[in-house]
């Protein structure tokens, strides 16, 4: 997707001098900004991305800001206001509980969130770690760890994770766990992959012959150079989990009561819109597509923003 | 070419035996021993034990592994003390309906992705590139129940044109096939979905093509936009589609299931469905090892089928 071209504003009292007009013979060389900077910046100018981020902070805030604006009862059945259409004091509507679709929407955010971070950060430590490892030390202890990957991810996800949820309690921890299990290896790839191609490159080498010890050389170099493919991943893997949790949650092996999630809200979907009462599906099912939509949008242009081959100057 | 297709195979073996050890280690941690399931859960202890020495359960786990690998081999996946029936007949019965249902979206989505995509491509940055990239970006990000739910709204009950769920009557693939309004919303819901990445995939390598020498060669031989699209660059675009295809083996399986679950179509992925909800761990890993080595043999395939289209590729 191509953006228009933005302006960059000036930095410093130097002024922005772009790369795409041939500085002056012998002139002097200009460090423009720090490549995190001038990633940043890249993203901030894509507004598709700002949108998105915009998107998931509306939610946080909503989530878990909401409930202290919109109280509701979400604990104890209420017989007496089943079902209700939108309106009065229910903005959209009741479940068949009583409890307000609101304040459920809220609650069920949190937890399709928390579970969504949570199981993106397992999946990032434990996959950024095991590809890292498998890509410095190399040789047979790398072939091992890496059939190990193939052979997890040759199970079907879904599958192994569903077989696993009817032995789990459905808390928010456990199911992040689950999740997060068998969440890391496509960051272990990338990562290994990442080490490896940094590995041989010329700076790398450069920093060596420079005297710079291994410890140097992974922490200021190697970690740094291989960190913006695991941000880019980690905002695919909330997306990936919060999914994954909505379609654990609509199959019926979500959180357990009294807390829930979107995907749990949508586990009667079928016959609540058979019955007529769309309040209990559209607006849970917009939220789950609008939150995913939004972290893969960022994930997008954090994709572009910090590959320099893909940038726009 | 052969020794290619050799040493890829190995690797297939060695990933499907250690699919084969992990699964063997779950359903060993989740069921032990399916006694309770046979005999009930308030069984004798002295006829528990013998019932396990009888049927083996008693062994060490690696004997008990390698028996169950020899199984495999024999396409034996175990029995079903819950349904009383081996899960090889039960998949038997219910294998041809869930192909039926994956290749048909696997065929219609890539009709429509392909010549989508490369549309796209041609007429980047239009209003229908971005309409289009728009569309798919939203379906990707969907679940595909979520969108089955939404075609059930519109073409089931507010237009009442195909029914909401598969009807019950539905018992054989010949049945399917011949129902096509039963079938229509699982296969368009499953077709969508797979259209959003297939479209993508097509756009982005038709758009790599467009850029190559070849293209402006045909260009400036004086070819028509037709012949170019269509003789030239179709090859080239479709070949990272090869092993897309190859690699979406998991996605279909999962799809299989959420749909099937969704539209209540008899298949593998309800009675997988349903095989949660009674513990039937035998099914339950069955079908799980059954899609590995689906996804398996879908990788290799498409790793053979890319080299043996794509003479760039070497085989050392």
């Amino acid at each position: 997707m191509t953006k228009p071209p933005v302006e960059l504003p000036p930095i410093g009292a130097g002024g922005f001098q772009p790369l795409d007009v041939a500085p002056p013979e012998g002139g002097e060389v200009q460090v423009i900004a720090s490549g995190w900077r001038l990633a940043m910046r890249e993203f901030a100018s894509n507004r598709l991305a700002v949108l998105g981020l915009g998107t998931l902070v509306f939610f946080v805030l909503l989530c878990f800001v909401g409930p202290l604006v919109h109280p509701t009862n979400q604990t104890l059945f209420n017989p007496l206001s089943v079902e209700l259409p939108p309106g009065g004091g229910h903005p959209l509507g009741t479940d068949e509980h009583g409890f307000d679709e609101l304040g459920r929407i809220m609650k069920g955010g949190q937890a399709a969130l928390e579970v969504g971070f949570l199981a993106s950060a397992i999946a990032t430590v434990v996959g950024t770690l095991w590809g890292a490892v498998a890509g410095l030390v190399g040789g047979i202890i790398d072939g091992i760890m890496m059939r190990i990957v193939d052979i997890l991810l040759s199970i079907p996800f879904l599958l192994i994770v569903l077989v696993l949820a009817t032995k789990i309690n459905g808390t928010v921890i456990e199911e992040s766990l689950l999740l997060g299990f068998f969440s890391w290896l496509v960051p272990a790839r990338l990562v290994r992959g990442e080490v490896l191609t940094l590995r041989t490159r010329d700076f790398i080498h450069a920093a060596r012959v420079m005297g710079s010890g291994r410890g140097r050389l992974v922490y200021r170099h190697l970690i740094p150079n291989a960190l913006s493919v695991v941000i880019v991943n980690i905002t695919f893997q909330v997306a990936d989990a919060i999914l994954a949790l909505a379609y654990l949650g609509f199959l019926g092996f979500g959180l357990n009561y009294p807390a829930t999630s979107w995907g749990d809200m949508l586990g009667n979907a079928q016959n609540d819109i058979s019955s007529g009462y769309w309040w209990l599906v559209y607006p849970v099912g917009a939220c789950l597509v609008i939150v995913v939509l939004a972290a893969n949008l960022v994930g997008d242009a954090l994709r572009d923003a910090l590959d320099v081959r893909l940038r726009r100057r | 070419m052969i020794g290619y297709i050799i040493r890829r195979v190995m690797v297939a073996v060695i990933i499907t035996i250690g699919i084969a050890i992990i699964t063997f280690a779950i359903l060993h941690y989740l069921s032990p021993s399916p006694v309770y399931d046979v005999l009930g859960a308030k069984a004798q202890p002295s006829v528990v034990k013998a019932w396990n020495q009888s049927h083996g359960f008693d062994r060490p786990e690696i004997a008990q592994f390698i028996s169950y690998l020899g199984n495999l081999l024999h396409l034996n996946f175990g029995y079903s003390y819950k349904l009383s029936q081996s899960v090889s007949a039960l998949f038997k019965e219910n294998a041809g309906r869930s192909a039926y249902l994956s290749g048909a979206a696997l065929v219609l989505s890539l009709l429509i992705a392909m010549p989508l995509g490369i549309l796209q491509a041609v007429k980047r940055n239009s209003l229908s590139d971005y309409t289009v990239t728009t569309a798919n970006f939203v379906l990707y990000s969907m679940p595909s129940f979520f969108l089955g739910l939404i075609l059930i709204q519109i073409f089931a009950l507010d237009l009442g044109i195909f029914p909401p769920t598969v009807s019950d009557s539905i018992t054989t693939t010949f049945g399917a096939i011949t129902h096509p309004l039963q079938l229509f919303l699982p296969i368009v819901t499953l077709t969508a979905i797979n259209i959003a990445s297939f479209s993508r995939y097509m756009r982005s390598s038709t758009l790599d093509n467009l850029g190559q020498d070849y293209i402006r060669l045909a260009r400036a031989k004086g070819l028509s936009q037709r012949a170019v699209l269509f003789r030239h660059l179709l090859r080239n675009a479709c070949l990272p589609m090869i092993t897309l295809v190859g690699l979406s083996v998991p996605t279909l399986v999962a799809g299989n299931l959420l749909i099937e679950v969704l539209f209540n179509y008899q298949g593998l992925g309800l009675l997988f469905f349903n095989a949660l909800g009674n513990e039937d761990y035998n099914i339950l890993l069955a079908y799980t090892i059954f899609g590995g080595i689906l996804t398996v043999l879908g990788n290799l395939i498409a790793d053979v089928a890319t080299a043996a289209a794509d003479p760039r590729i070497r085989f050392d």
